[in-house]
Formats: C-alpha cells, structure tokens, sequence
C-alpha cells in the first residue's frame, strides 16, 4: 500500500515537473502582460512537433533538439507579442480572452490540417528505460524530463532576480506605469517575457516527446493542467505555479491510483473549483487584495 | 400612426420573417435544411450565450454545461420513464436553472480570465461526472434515441421542415427574451454590471443578483437547445452533450457578429454556418480541421480589426442606404 502510495507520488512529481514548465509560461505571461495565454498548450505542441520532425528527418535527438525548439519558440513569442498581443492590450476583456483563445483554435486545427489527427512518437534508446530504486520503478526518460524542467524553472528565477532584464520584468508585473516612469521600456520586455514563456512550452515539448505522442490537440491536456496549477499558485506568481504544478502532478495520479483510470482529471478540476471557492486569489496570494 | 406601424425597421423584419417561414416549404433539399437548422440552433445557443457573455460581460465558456444537462435530462426522462420531450425539454431547462444557482454562486466571485477558466472546469467536470454515471447515463458509450417514427407528441418527426420550425420557434422566443430585457429596467442593470461592475455597485445596483437572474435565464434557454439536438441526432453521450465545441462556438457566434446586441449572434451564426457550408462543398469533408482552422482567422481578424462585431458594418451600410435617397435628391437640387 505504502508503496503504491510512493509509487503513484513519484510519478506525479515526475509529470508535474512539465506541468511546470507551461504553467511558469502561463503565469509569467498574465504576470507582466496581463494576459491569459489559452494558447499556451499549442506551443508545447509545436515543440513537440519540431522535436519529432528533427527526430525523423534527421536523426536528433528530442532532448538535444531543445537548443533549436527553444530559440524558435522565443522568436514566435516576440513576433505574437509584437504583432497579436500588443494591439488588444488597450481593449477590453473581451478581446484579450478571445485573441489567445481564437489563435489555439487556428494552431489546433492548422496542425490537424497538417499533420493529420495521427499520434506520432519518436523511439529513443532511454524510451524503454526504467531505473529501479528500492521497490520504485523511475523511468528514465521521464527523469529527464523532470530534472531538464527543474534546471530550466531554476535558471529563469536566477534570470528573474540576478539580471536587469530579469528585475525589469518583475517590475513591470509590479506596477507597469512606475516601471516606465523609471525608464523600463514596456515594449522590449513584454516581448521577452512571452518568448521566454513560449520557450519554456517549446522546452516542454521536446522533453515529452521520448515518452508522449504528439498529436494536435495533445496541448488540451497540459493547458488545463496549466491553468489549474496556476490559479491554485496565484496568476502571477512563478514560484507557485511550480510548487501548485507539483502538486498537481501528484493530485492527478493519486487520482487515477484510487478512485479510477479515468478520474485524474476529476480530482484536478474540483481541486480548483474548491481553492476558487474557499481562496479565490489561490494559495499563495494572500488573504487581501 | 400609419408611418409608425410601417417603419423601415418593421417592414425589413415582416420581410425576413416571411422569408424564414416559408423556406422550408421552397427548399427541400436535406443538405440544405440541415444547414438552415443548424444555423437556427446556434443563432439559438448564441443568443442564450449572448444574455451572460454580451449584455453582463461575463464570458463563460462552459455553456456546453448547460447544453449537456438538457440533453441528458430529456433523454433520461423519455428512455427510463416513457416522458415525452415536450416535457423534458422543460425539466431540461429547470435542471439548468437549478445548477446554475450553485456555479454561479461559485464563478461570480470571480473576473475575466479567472472566471472563463471556472466556467470550463464546471463543464468538464460534469462530462466527466456523466462518464461515469454508466447504469442510470450509458456512461461513455452513450445511447441512441428510440426511433418511434412520425410521432409528434414525442418530439420525432419524419419531415426535417418540422425540426426547422421548432428551431426558429427557439431562436424567436430567444430573440423575444432578448428585447424585452434590453428594454426593461434589467437591461440597463445589466449593462451597467457589464460596463463596470464596481462603478454599478457604487450606485446601488445589486451585480451579484442580475448576475444570478441572467444566469438563470441563460442556462434554461441553452438546456432547451441540448434537448432540441440529441432529439434531432437521435443520439447522446457525454463528449457530445457536454462538447467543449459547444462552449466555443456559443461564444464565438457572438463575439463574430456583435456581443450585447440583439441580432449579432444571428450575424455571426449566418455568416460562420455559410462559410463552412462553402468550404464543405468545396473541399469534401476529407480535410478535417479546415472548418476550425477559418473560424479561427476571422475570430482573430474580427478581434483586431472590429471588436464591436460585424453587425456594425451592416448597420453602417443600412445606414448609408436609408440616407442615401434623400440626399441624392439634395444634391439634385444643388445641382439644378
């Protein structure tokens, strides 16, 4: 019993780890701009697609590819900052829900148009590989995937509190009208923050790609995910989406362990229905406001 | 009197009514009266949508809730207990009232984003509720509807002219609901929580109760719309009732053709419906995510270019016609 138990919290830490890496981007995104990234998931799996594609044609691996899924995520985050998100910004909420939501709704259906409906997975020497510890079974690649996800959270909060650029986006997310009163130029950091975001689903997709298909409505799954960790963790706080992501990850497959293959979801979503009722801020956000 | 009874506004409306009255009766075609009936019930659904998502700005996107609790309590009504539709469809829409109490009491509290993110948990969490309800809901699998050919009593009908006439029968009622709240003192209430719902407070408007009446009304008349289609599909399961398409396209209608105005949902409905038909019979139905994909580019150029909907664009040229005949003959006059 003790076992299961341990069994199924690793293995939700491990999932959680990703779940973190396109959460930060959701809450990164709505904690300088102000805006709800529904889009989020599709960027993982462009990444994921990227990796597959590299993989195939020419014999990348994933893991390797994400110094190129990264990079090319960052440009589409500047170049949707720049050309997308900056026009709405001024309107209403209306505009800024739907923007995001309507490019998920293009990114999903121009995959399906491209790529088909097809699951597609890469085979990697460390697919099949499970480390045993104890009485745990790990997997490698899923290991990996957590481990690459912690490094990446741990860079980008030394980023967010040891460089310029870094403190300039946090003071942007403070207070943006004092920001640029103290001569922090809005444009440059908005666009920054969304690439970084969008690198971070970009580096998700390639490290789930040993172990997960990709498919054109895969990043369904992690965008709820997101979403669900990043009202439990507070929109904005990029220290607890990662901790809300954990946890999570954890919730979900104790989830599926006992109450049922298909119950993992259930136990997210009335998770977050009851943090929205009892902490409508989420659990790092304080009591006031 | 005369010239008040006939405005240009009535007789435009006389006419299309007597358009969509006879439709059915010059068009036979099945293809077509499909298209047509699916255009009346999304107009439908986003005029329900509209009431919540326009007039109070408060942009759910789990009406798919509301859409599947209709189906599913007609169905469950008509194939364990032999209740005719006609009555579930009621009970669909009390059921939707009643649970829309307990989410409401929930999402309200809640702004923009975070409330859009409240309203599809709630959805999905009851699809994956009714996933798992497999001996009173058939679970997963889902059911078929039993056929029990031409019976009128029982919402089943040979001819889809009939279908056609109870969709437009909703979309007018919605329509109707519509106006009359535009036009009482909710409406002005409603509009204020919309604009800003701290300033409406601050004046003595109740936000949480208009909320809670227009939810209300919302969801009765979006659970009419679930019951309507399973009765027309023949078929139910959770995927399709509690369909996440449902919420999106509810909103998107809306958002296409004018938010908070009366005909923009049917705008929207029209021209989104007519640019899929097109593509439809153009393309073949082979490639899937076509539809999506272009209803994904107008929503975006929509957004950016004419956030007030396309309906102002009508209204503009309307506008520009009506004033067009005296001015000519102005400028005739200058002229001569």
């Amino acid at each position: 019993m003790l076992e299961t138990i341990a069994q199924a919290v690793v293995n939700g830490l491990l999932i959680g780890g990703i779940y973190a890496l396109v959460s930060i981007g959701v809450t990164l995104i709505f904690g300088v701009v102000k805006i709800v990234n529904f889009a989020q998931g599709e960027f993982v799996m462009i990444g994921m697609y990227i990796s597959f594609f590299l993989a195939t044609r020419f014999g990348i691996d994933p893991l390797l590819s994400l110094v190129i899924s990264m990079p090319v995520l960052f440009v589409i985050g500047v170049l949707l900052q720049q050309f997308l998100i900056r026009r709405v910004l001024a309107l209403g909420d209306m505009p800024q829900i739907f923007l995001t939501f309507a490019l998920s709704l293009l990114l999903v259906n121009l995959a399906l148009l491209l790529f088909t409906a097809n699951y597609r997975t890469v085979q990697t020497p460390y697919s099949e590989l499970t480390i045993h510890l104890g009485a745990l079974y790990i997997p490698a690649a899923k290991l990996i995937a957590f481990a690459v996800a912690m490094l990446l959270s741990g860079a980008l909060w030394v980023f967010l509190r040891a460089t310029d650029l870094g403190k300039a986006m946090r003071a942007a997310a403070q207070n943006r009208d004092v920001a640029m009163l103290m001569g922090i130029n809005p444009d440059r950091v908005f666009c920054v923050a969304v690439g970084v975001a969008l690198a971070l689903a970009g580096a998700a997709g390639s490290l789930l790609m040993p172990f997960y298909p990709a498919y054109p409505m895969v990043g369904q799954v992690f965008v709820l995910m997101a979403f669900v960790a990043v009202v439990l963790g507070t929109l904005g706080n990029v220290t607890g989406a990662l901790i809300a992501s954990l946890m999570m990850g954890v919730a979900e497959s104790l989830g599926v362990q006992f109450v049922g293959a298909d119950s993992g979801l259930i136990v997210v979503f009335l998770l977050l229905l009851l943090t929205l009722a009892i902490r409508p801020n989420g659990l790092f956000g304080g009591w006031t406001r | 009197m005369t010239r008040k009874l006939f405005s240009p506004a009535r007789l435009w409306l006389g006419a299309l009514a007597a358009i969509v009255l006879v439709l059915p009766l010059v068009v036979t075609s099945h293809f077509a009266l499909d298209i047509f009936i699916r255009i009346l019930l999304f107009a439908f659904i986003g005029v329900a949508w509209n009431l919540m998502g326009g007039y109070a700005k408060q942009l759910s996107l789990g009406h798919a809730a509301y859409f599947g609790l209709g189906a599913y309590t007609s169905t469950i009504l008509l194939i364990r207990f032999g209740i005719s539709p006609w009555i579930g469809i009621l009970a669909g829409g009390v059921v939707a009232m009643l649970a829309s109490l307990p989410i409401g009491a929930l999402c309200f509290r809640l702004r923009g984003p975070y409330f859009a993110i409240a309203t599809i948990a709630t959805a999905q969490v009851l699809m994956l509720l009714f996933l798992k309800f497999r001996d009173f809901a058939w679970g997963a699998e889902g059911t078929t509807i039993p056929n029990l050919g031409d019976s009128p009593l029982m919402m089943q009908f040979d001819s889809k002219a009939a279908y056609y006439y109870i969709a437009l029968g909703m979309l007018a009622l919605g329509l109707a609901i519509t106006y009359w709240i535009e036009h009482s003192w909710m409406g002005y209430y409603l509009v204020a929580v919309g604009e800003d719902e701290d300033a409406a407070e601050a004046i003595g408007v109740d936000a949480l109760r208009i909320k809670r009446h227009i939810y209300l009304i919302s969801a009765f008349l979006t659970a009419l719309a679930g019951t309507f289609y399973v009765q027309y599909i023949y078929f139910i399961d959770p995927t399709t009732a509690f369909s996440f398409n449902v919420s999106v396209e509810a909103a998107l209608v809306s958002i296409v053709g004018g938010i908070g105005t009366l005909w923009g949902p049917v705008v929207g409905t029209v021209l989104l419906e007519a640019t899929s038909a097109l593509l439809q019979s153009w393309l073949g139905s082979s490639h899937g995510g076509v539809q999506l994909t272009v209803y994904g580019l107008i929503l975006i150029a929509v957004i950016l270019w004419r956030p007030a909907g396309l309906i102002g664009l009508l209204t503009e040229a309307y506008a520009r016609i009506v004033r067009a005949g005296p001015q000519r003959e102005k400028e005739a006059l200058l002229d001569g």
